[in-house]
């Protein structure tokens, strides 16, 4: 039972790690771009969240969609601002700029509201839901719910039509994909849109649940390439399932070892997955040739 | 002019600096070292790596713990603190050559140098846990460092040591072939240069390099602890050697000595740090990507980057 329990809220953190780990991966397939500043993003996210419900008094939905919709702004100017003018230097310009970025926004967040850490009002006020002797709680089952929907929603577009089908073929072949008249350009702002607007949903299903500061970032940023290092680097689907993982492992190594761990076991996934099976679960294996 | 002339009018720096701002300047000659090490991988390997606060982290915790639980005199844990440093670079990027080498190494020296900190803080009876670390009185040989115009000497004379031994490792084949790497890994693997051994050697002498700026660190202070390593002061770093130019040996030396003062200022006003450094970086990446060393090469030639190839 115990096992259980821990399972399930495992599984609820898990499906936000997997909504970040999902959120670097769509831009890292579709631009070759790690965003080592995505973590701040996701924050950034939560914060406008937090800005909007606790300053603004706007109900909890509204303020989320709004805040997707102004981090996918945020997203396309990212993009085209700053990553598409750096295009002509060496591929370590892009990791430095995204970096860069995630310390601006953290140092923003931070000077407007200071030191302090924010604990934000419940949102999902319902009685838990009993199964048996199983409590789940009101925020499991929204971050269930959300996250569901959007997975299928994200999948159902990737694969199912033929906007998808665009973005799959310029993730194989840039080249290719401008060459029969698909604009690249546009296509890398949007997608950074989508990323950034991704992690933001993560960032608002996050918001209610803990308590938030602006070091929240790096700390997503580890989750999410954990998770994707478990499903295997670069793969949407196993980002999904890598960060659904690194949760149940988190509560379960938290429940039964010692509570101290559940802070490294991201740490501890990375280094045991590249000793053990560097490509992941769903990678396929790289061969370097020369 | 030669460049061991610099270290020559260093010399006389105590005679117009007040203590403190011999402190500021003994803390430049530090994060010098910390440049210079982090940009054998960030510049000359063209690698990114979060784990130079870990490897300055393990360098400081390294001569601290020595000094502190097993008495050694400061000349003494200078070496081991490097070879801490050496190590714990050498361990991370041969994890990291297992996966996608361009992200893994970098997130590996991520997951690194916070699986580190951790360390710090639930170690409690050998590092102190959060408070950290006193680290007692250094002598230098019989030497005390009991001034900062002493202490100013002995660092100098440790810190232009071995900048001019990593000047010449860089034109060393060694340098050569970590260049090669960064401008094509693939063409430099054809010329039959084992790729994967040179990436952890440049790793594992970044680490050295680092570990000797922590210990020198650690001194300096007085105290080592957690928060010093972290995320942070990692911003300083990437600022360095990209402020001071990515590649450049005499670059790390100006991007050191410009920004070791500022973080000061920032003190007062939280998130201005982080806001000031993120801009700074955007702006050079925008602007001058090559650094300040690139700009100043244009009134002295001889400082101009030898292997970088305008295009």
């Amino acid at each position: 039972m115990f096992a259980l329990q821990l399972a399930l809220s495992g599984l609820a953190q898990g499906a936000i790690y997997a909504l970040v780990a999902l959120s670097i991966c769509v831009v890292y397939r579709a631009t070759t771009v790690v965003n080592f500043g995505h973590g701040d993003l996701v924050m950034a996210g939560a914060f406008v969240v937090y800005v909007l419900v606790v300053l603004a008094g706007l109900p909890f939905i509204a303020s989320a969609v709004l805040a997707v919709a102004l981090l996918f702004l945020l997203g396309v100017l990212i993009e085209v601002g700053l990553i598409e003018r750096i295009k002509t230097g060496p591929h370590i310009g892009f990791a430095l700029m995204c970096i860069a970025i995630g310390y601006l926004l953290r140092g923003i967040v931070r000077g407007v509201w200071g030191r302090e850490v924010l604990p934000m009002p419940r949102v999902f006020d319902f009685a838990p839901v009993m199964f048996g002797d199983l409590v789940v709680t009101a925020d499991a089952l929204i971050i269930f719910l959300a996250v569901g929907i959007l997975l299928m929603l994200f999948f159902g577009l990737f694969y199912r039509t033929s906007a998808g089908r665009v973005m799959q073929a310029v993730c194989q072949s840039e080249r290719g994909a401008s060459l029969v008249g698909i604009n690249v350009r546009a296509f890398h702002g949007v997608m950074w849109g989508v990323g950034a607007a991704l992690g933001a949903v993560g960032g608002a299903l996050v918001a209610p649940l803990t308590l938030l500061h602006p070091g929240l970032g790096a700390s997503f940023l580890i989750k999410g390439f954990a998770a994707m290092t478990l499903g295997g680097f670069g793969s949407l689907g196993g980002a999904v399932v890598g960060g659904l993982l690194l949760g149940l492992a988190e509560q379960w190594i938290g429940g039964y070892v010692s509570t101290k761990l559940i802070d490294i076991t991201a740490y501890l996934v990375i280094i045991l997955v590249l000793a053990l099976r560097p490509s992941g679960l769903f990678g396929r294996a790289i061969a370097e040739r020369v | 002019m030669r460049a061991y002339a610099i270290p020559l009018l260093a010399l006389a720096i105590p005679l117009v600096a007040n203590p403190y701002t011999q402190f500021v300047v003994n803390l430049m000659l530090v994060y010098v070292l910390v440049a210079v090490g982090f940009n054998l991988v960030l510049g000359n390997l063209g690698q990114l790596a979060f784990a130079n606060t870990a490897l300055f982290g393990i360098g400081a915790y390294c001569a601290a713990m020595l000094m502190v639980h097993a008495g050694w005199p400061f000349w003494a844990v200078i070496l081991p603190a490097g070879l801490a440093g050496a190590a714990a670079g050498f361990l991370a990027s041969v994890t990291a050559l297992r996966g996608i080498r361009v992200y893994y190494l970098a997130i590996v020296t991520l997951a690194f140098g916070e699986l580190l900190r951790w360390s710090y803080i639930h170690g409690e009876r050998a590092t102190g846990g959060t408070d950290g670390l006193a680290v007692p009185r250094a002598d230098f040989f019989g030497f005390a460092l009991d001034s900062e115009t002493a202490t100013f000497y002995v660092f100098l004379l440790i810190v232009s040591v071995m900048v001019k031994a990593v000047s010449n490792l860089l034109r060393s084949k060694i340098g050569r072939a970590i260049v090669a790497i960064r401008d094509n890994e693939l063409v430099t693997a054809s010329l039959a240069i084992p790729t994967g051994r040179y990436i952890v050697l440049a790793f594992t002498l970044s680490g050295f390099v680092v570990g000797v700026a922590g210990s020198l660190f650690a001194v300096l202070i007085g105290r080592v602890n957690p928060e010093s390593f972290g995320l942070t002061e990692l911003i300083l770093h990437f600022a360095m050697v990209l402020v001071g130019g990515l590649g450049s040996l005499f670059g790390s030396v100006l991007g050191a000595v410009a920004l070791t003062a500022l973080p000061e200022f920032f003190r007062r006003f939280p998130g201005l740090y982080e806001m000031f450094f993120g801009g700074l970086l955007i702006v050079f990446l925008l602007v001058q990507p090559r650094g300040l060393s690139a700009l100043a090469a244009r009134w002295w030639p001889a400082l101009r980057d030898r292997y970088y190839r305008e295009d």
